[in-house]
């Protein structure tokens, strides 16, 4: 349908509150980008609407809210100044790690990503103590007992013999001399914790407790970053009812320093962390 | 908005520590859940960040085009969960238009409080807020406002119309009288407020 520019007018307090029909919303959209008498009226209501969000009595979210922002914006960044602009991101497989690593050098970006890596790095490390033997085998034991007798209680036999061989698996990871571990720490008001271990051979086990139940096609993403750069994507799983999470990947990237952190996702396509950053924990010896 | 356009993060956490209240309070108040609030305020701060460079600053406040980004996004969510969909992972490159409509009384916005603009809103006649309210929190079209109030279609387009006319007098009244409501100061042609 043609619009008239008294139509448009008529149309003006529907269209700038998004309340007309599809059809009626694009004719005006239309309207107004080749009319030459221009309509003051649209720019008048429109100017309302911020004050219908200012009636509102502020509330304040979460803190860890904040840093899920800022470290949603860092991995961006970081994979922005490795790609060059956002729309040649691209997903990179587990399996293709090291050669997307080799590309990414190869364009001469790491230097700059790295130092934002450093920053995230930091920033994480900040909210932790140091890493000791005591608290690995401590996190270790913290996992079994959290995650073992929630499953025994639900009485899933099946399910319990896949915590079982889970556990076999974190706990030779664990004592092998070469594995590099992580405690993870949850991001602000999450209940969730965890522990990740990294074989010298990019072979990586993480397993996480106390999440929440995925929905949907929802998953839970890891996500690393190396000296040179990141965020790659490692892998997804999702968690039922008992909010254990794990993961089990090969040829994950290794470099002396590695920031591991998970964020969740409304799928398992996306390419980079768009959700809130869960839970993170800093890889180190 | 600047530093935020050329990848500067306190250019961010700036903005996020002067609108984050605002921002959850939309989110919240249109999704009535704490976790779908979060995600749309993240993805929202993520948009703003993303699509930094394309914002037009003589198009209107950020505080505007953050508000818009962020109702945009949580009425997406609640349409997408009432369809069973899950949140998409895109996030907006680019923003319909009528997100992007000028705030045009910059100098009120820095001078009415909340406790103000909601006198304004209050003050309105109550069948013209609730239009205004279910198209602007709940996303709701003028057709569906109609089903929902039982009020005949056409009713429902003048209290909407005469609401924003009565909501801009408001605010005007409330700011002293400060900016003419009856028409813009450019000469060109006004609302109007019959």
């Amino acid at each position: 349908m043609t619009m008239t520019c008294d139509r448009v007018r008529e149309l003006a307090s529907g269209y700038v509150l998004g309340a007309l029909d599809t059809e009626e919303m694009l004719d005006v959209a239309d309207h107004l980008d080749s009319c030459r008498l221009g309509h003051p009226e649209v720019d008048e209501f429109g100017g309302v609407l911020p004050y219908l969000a200012a009636s509102l009595e502020p509330v304040e979210p979460p803190t860890w809210l904040r840093e899920s922002v800022i470290a949603a914006a860092e991995a961006d960044l970081v994979a922005r100044r490795r790609v060059g602009k956002p729309s040649e991101r691209r997903f990179v497989e587990p399996a293709a790690i090291p050669t997307a690593i080799q590309s990414a050098s190869a364009i001469g970006a790491a230097a700059s990503a790295g130092q934002v890596v450093s920053l995230a790095m930091v920033r994480a490390s900040r909210r932790r103590r140091m890493m000791t033997w005591t608290m690995r085998v401590a996190a270790a034991v913290a996992i079994l007992v959290l995650t073992g007798t929630g499953i025994i209680v639900q009485g899933n036999l099946a399910k319990a013999l896949k915590a079982q061989q889970e556990d076999t698996s974190l706990n030779y990871a664990l004592t092998q001399n070469d594995t590099r571990t992580a405690v993870m720490s949850a991001i602000g008001g999450s209940k969730a914790g965890g522990i990740a271990a990294l074989l010298p051979t990019g072979h990586v086990i993480l397993k996480l407790y106390g999440l929440t139940p995925t929905k949907n096609d929802q998953v839970y993403t890891v996500w690393l970053t190396t000296d040179k750069g990141g965020p790659t994507k490692v892998g997804s799983f999702t968690v039922d009812d008992s909010g254990i999470g794990y993961l089990e990947v090969d040829n994950v990237p290794t470099s002396p320093s590695l920031l591991l952190y998970v964020s969740r996702e409304s799928n398992d396509k996306v390419t980079q962390p768009t959700g809130p950053i869960i839970i993170s924990g800093v890889v180190s010896l | 908005m600047r530093q935020v356009a050329v990848g500067e993060i306190g250019g961010l956490e700036t903005l996020y520590d002067r609108y984050h209240t605002m921002a959850y309070a939309l989110a919240l108040r249109i999704t009535s859940e704490t976790g779908l609030a979060e995600d749309v305020v993240q993805d929202s701060f993520l948009g703003v960040w993303r699509n930094a460079g394309r914002y037009a600053e003589t198009k209107g406040s950020v505080r505007g085009w953050l508000l818009a980004i962020v109702r945009h996004r949580a009425i997406d969510a609640m349409r997408r969960q009432r369809a069973g969909v899950a949140l998409g992972d895109e996030v907006d490159e680019t923003l319909p238009a009528v997100l992007t409509l000028p705030d045009i009384w910059p100098e009120v916005a820095g001078r009415l409080d909340a406790e103000q603009v909601r006198r304004a809103l209050t003050a309105l006649p109550p069948a013209q807020r609730e239009v205004i309210e279910l198209a602007y929190f709940d996303g709701l079209t003028q057709r569906e406002i109609a089903d929902r109030t039982r009020a005949p279609l056409g009713t429902v387009k003048s209290r909407m119309r005469l609401g924003l006319v009565s909501m801009r007098q408001q605010l005007a009244r409330e700011n002293d009288g400060a900016i003419a409501v009856s028409a813009s100061s450019n000469g060109k042609k006004g609302v109007g407020l019959t």
